[in-house]
C-alpha cells in the first residue's frame, strides 16, 4: 500500500509530520478540510492530494493563490514523487516518503516534534464513526464499546452513568483530567461530571470556542497542541491550566445534541492521536442514546410528580365548591363547572344569610397553580365579607381591596356577584368585568341582562363598583357563566359563541335551575364533540319561586 | 401564535399575530418580560394579527404595564380589532391602557415620551 509521508512546515510553527493510507486529502483553511492551514491565503478548499493506482497526485481546486509544486503553478492534477516539495500559502508540504516505509524520523521518533502535527483536525463525529470500524485496531474498540454497551444496559442513574463514561474514557486514553457537558434547561452547558488524575491541578476552563465546534457544530475534535494551535491562541483558560493536547466528542445523535465529552492532557504526560479522538467518538455515541433514555425518564417522573400535584390542586379546588347548591324554599339553585384539562381558575359560591341569598361567579385569567390558589382566595374572601358588609357593593370593594394588595404577578378575577332578596326578588347585582348573565323572563323572552361593569378584581386597589338592580319575577331565571362556554370550540375552532348560547337558552325554554344547567352542558358538549376544551366551564342558574304564601313577609 | 418584534427609535414593536390564549400568552410574557430585563422601557403592542385575547393575555398586559410603573407613556397597544377590544372593554381594562389606531400612531406617541 503506498502511504504518503508528509512533514508540513510553516514559518513560525514547529514542523510536523503526518501520515496518509489513502483517499482524497483536502488541504485548506476550512475546518472540514483533513490538513488544516489558518493561513488566509489560503482559500477554505484548496488543494487536494490524491491516490490513484499508480501513486500519488496532487490538484489546485481552483484556488485564488494557487498551488506550487516544486515552485511551479499546479494545473490540472501532477504526480507526487519523493522530496518533491508542495507549497501553499505560507505552508511547505514536503513529500519525505512514498510506500510502505516511513522516513527514519518517524520511525525512531528522535526528533519529538515532527511526529507531531501541530495542526489541529476538526471532523465531522458521524465521518469518524464510519472509518472506526474499518481501522486496524477495530478488535480493541470494539472489545471496549462491548463493555460499555453491556454496562449501559443496567439500570443505571445518570450520575452513575456520566461516571462509568469517564472511569473508561480514563481506563483506555489515560487523560488528566476528564469531564462531561451537558445542556442545560436553559440552553447553556454546564459540567455534570468530571474526573481528573492525582497529578492534575487547579481548575478547568472550557474554551468557548471548543464548545461550540463540538457542541454546535456537531464536530469532534483533536487538539495536538493547544499553544500552537491559532484557533486556541486567546483561549487564555485552556493554556493556563498547562493543559495542551484536547480531545472531545459532541454527545448527540438524530434529536440533537445533549453535549460533549471531552479530555485533556498535559502534552508531557500525553498527547491525543486521531485514533483516540474516533474511539471516543464511538464512546460518546453509545453513552448519548443512554443519557437520552435516562433524561426522558426523569422527565416523566417529573411530568408524573406534576401531574399528582396538579390533580390534588384541583381536588381541593373541587372541593371548595359547594357540590350541594342551599336549598331554600324561594329559590332553586344549580350550578356545575367543568375544568379545563389543567388546573383552572372558574368559581362560584352561594350563601343564603337571613332572608338574602349571596351568588358569585368568577373567572380567574390564565390556569395552573397560580390561577387556582388564587381562586381559593377570592372565594374566601367572598365568602369572608358576605356577613360582614352591609352592601354588595363594600363586599366586591373589600374582595378587590384584598385581591390588589401586592398583587405583582397581575392575577385578576373578573367576578359577577349579586344579592337576592328572597321576599321580593329584587336583585343588587355588581358586575366586576365579567360576561352578563342571561335573564330568562316570564313570557319566555330570553335576554342578556344590561349592567353598569367595573373593572375586574385584584387589578386597581380603593375601586368602588357601580351597582345595578333588578326584580325577578316569580319563574324567572338567571343564568351564569363563565367565558369557558362561549369560548367552547369544535373541531373546526368555530366557537359556540353567545349566539350559540342564546339559541339553546330558547330551545330549552322555562326549566329548573338544575336542568338547564345540564341542559346547557349538554348542547356545549354536542357542539364541542371530542375536541378538548382550553378553559374551564361554568354554568350556574338561580330561579326564583317567589316568596311561600305563608310564613314569611317581605321587607 | 407568532411575535414579529422590531425596533423603532427606541420603542420595541411587539406585532402578535394570531391567538393570544391561555397557552400561548405565556410565550408573549417571556418575549416582554425578557425585554424589560434587557433594560427596555417603551412598547408598542400591535393586535393587527390578532385574532382572539383571553383573559390571560390580559393578565400579560398588566403585568408589564405594572412593571413599567403603570405609565401610559411606557406601553402602547394598537390595531385592537372589535372583537379584542371588547375583551378588553368587558374586563374593564380599556382605561387602564394607551390605545392608538395605528402602529404610526403609537410609536409616534411613545417618540415623544
Amino acid at each position: 500500500m503506498a502511504r504518503l509521508h508528509l512533514q508540513i512546515e510553516r514559518v513560525g510553527v514547529a514542523p510536523a509530520g503526518r501520515m496518509f493510507e489513502a483517499g482524497d486529502i483536502v488541504v485548506g483553511r476550512s475546518e472540514k478540510a483533513d490538513i488544516i492551514l489558518d493561513d488566509y491565503s489560503v482559500s477554505r478548499r484548496h488543494a487536494r492530494l490524491f491516490r490513484r493506482d499508480d501513486g500519488w497526485f496532487v490538484e489546485d481546486l481552483g484556488s485564488r493563490n494557487g498551488t506550487l509544486l516544486n515552485g511551479r503553478a499546479v494545473s490540472g492534477s501532477a504526480p507526487l514523487g519523493a522530496g518533491d516539495i508542495v507549497r501553499i500559502g505560507d505552508t511547505t508540504l514536503r513529500v519525505t516518503a512514498l510506500g510502505e516505509k516511513p522516513p527514519t524520523a518517524d520511525t525512531t521518533g528522535a526528533d519529538a516534534t515532527t511526529d507531531q502535527s501541530v495542526f489541529s483536525v476538526l471532523r465531522p463525529a458521524s465521518e469518524l464513526m464510519q472509518v472506526a470500524g474499518t481501522d486496524a485496531r477495530a478488535s480493541s474498540r470494539l472489545r471496549l464499546l462491548n463493555e460499555v454497551h453491556r454496562a449501559l444496559a443496567a439500570p443505571i442513574s445518570r450520575e452513575e452513568l456520566l461516571q462509568m463514561i469517564l472511569d473508561r474514557a480514563f481506563a483506555v486514553l489515560q487523560p488528566e483530567h476528564a469531564a462531561i457537558h451537558l445542556r442545560g434547561a436553559d440552553g447553556q452547558l454546564y459540567q455534570a461530571a468530571e474526573r481528573r488524575s492525582p497529578r492534575s491541578s487547579g481548575t478547568l476552563l472550557v474554551s468557548r470556542r471548543l464548545a461550540d465546534e463540538v457542541t454546535v457544530k456537531g464536530a469532534a475534535a483533536l487538539v495536538l497542541d493547544a499553544q500552537s494551535d491559532e484557533r486556541f491562541a486567546t483561549a487564555a483558560s485552556v493554556l493556563a491550566s498547562g493543559i495542551r493536547s484536547i480531545v472531545a466528542a459532541p454527545l448527540s445523535d438524530a434529536d440533537g445534541c445533549l453535549g460533549m465529552i471531552a479530555l485533556y492532557s498535559n502534552i508531557h504526560t500525553r498527547r491525543f492521536s486521531e485514533q483516540d479522538l474516533e474511539l471516543l467518538v464511538s464512546l460518546a455515541s453509545a453513552a448519548t442514546m443512554r443519557i437520552r433514555n435516562i433524561a426522558l425518564a426523569e422527565q416523566a417522573a417529573e411530568r408524573r410528580v406534576l401531574d399528582r400535584e396538579l390533580a390534588l390542586a384541583r381536588e381541593i379546588q373541587m372541593g371548595m365548591l359547594r357540590r350541594r347548591p342551599p336549598e331554600q324554599a324561594e329559590v332553586e339553585l344549580a350550578a356545575h363547572l367543568v375544568p379545563a384539562r389543567s388546573v383552572g381558575g372558574d368559581f362560584y359560591d352561594f350563601l343564603i344569610d337571613r332572608d338574602r341569598l349571596w351568588f358569585v361567579v368568577g373567572d380567574v385569567a390564565g390556569k395552573g397553580m397560580a390561577a387556582a390558589l388564587f381562586m381559593a382566595v377570592a372565594q374566601t374572601l367572598f365568602r369572608a365579607f358576605t356577613p360582614l358588609g352591609a352592601s354588595l357593593a363594600e363586599v366586591v370593594a373589600g374582595m378587590n381591596r384584598e385581591l390588589a394588595r401586592d398583587n405583582d404577578r397581575a392575577m385578576f378575577v373578573t367576578a359577577f356577584a349579586g344579592c337576592l332578596n328572597l321576599a321580593t326578588g329584587r336583585v343588587e347585582i355588581v358586575n366586576a368585568g365579567h360576561i352578563l348573565p342571561y335573564w330568562l323572563q316570564a313570557d319566555g323572552t330570553v335576554r342578556q341582562l344590561q349592567a353598569a361593569s367595573g373593572i375586574a378584581l385584584g387589578v386597581v386597589e380603593d375601586r368602588m363598583f357601580p351597582t345595578t338592580n333588578v326584580t325577578l319575577g316569580v319563574g324567572e331565571t338567571l343564568l351564569l357563566y363563565t367565558d369557558g362556554v362561549c369560548d367552547a370550540v369544535d373541531a373546526r375552532g368555530a366557537a359556540f359563541g353567545n349566539r350559540g348560547l342564546e339559541r339553546c337558552l330558547a330551545e330549552l325554554g322555562p326549566l329548573p335551575a338544575s336542568e338547564l344547567v345540564a341542559g346547557v352542558f349538554g348542547a356545549v358538549d354536542a357542539f364541542a364533540g371530542d375536541t378538548a376544551q382550553e378553559d374551564d366551564i361554568t354554568v350556574a342558574a338561580i330561579r326564583y319561586r317567589g316568596a311561600p304564601p305563608s310564613g314569611h313577609s317581605p321587607d | 401564535m407568532d411575535i414579529v418584534q422590531e425596533k423603532r427609535q427606541g420603542v420595541a414593536v411587539f406585532a402578535v399575530v394570531g391567538r393570544i390564549d391561555s397557552t400561548t400568552s405565556d410565550t408573549l410574557e417571556r418575549a416582554l418580560t425578557r425585554a424589560i430585563d434587557a433594560g427596555q422601557r417603551r412598547f408598542v403592542v400591535d393586535f393587527d394579527g390578532v385574532t382572539y385575547i383571553s383573559s390571560a393575555g390580559l393578565r400579560v398586559l398588566l403585568m408589564v404595564a405594572k412593571r413599567l410603573g403603570g405609565g401610559r407613556d411606557a406601553l402602547v397597544l394598537c390595531s385592537l380589532g372589535d372583537a379584542v377590544r371588547q375583551v378588553f372593554d368587558l374586563a374593564g381594562f380599556l382605561p387602564l391602557f394607551a390605545i392608538e389606531r395605528s402602529r404610526d400612531l403609537a410609536c409616534a406617541r411613545l417618540a415623544g415620551a
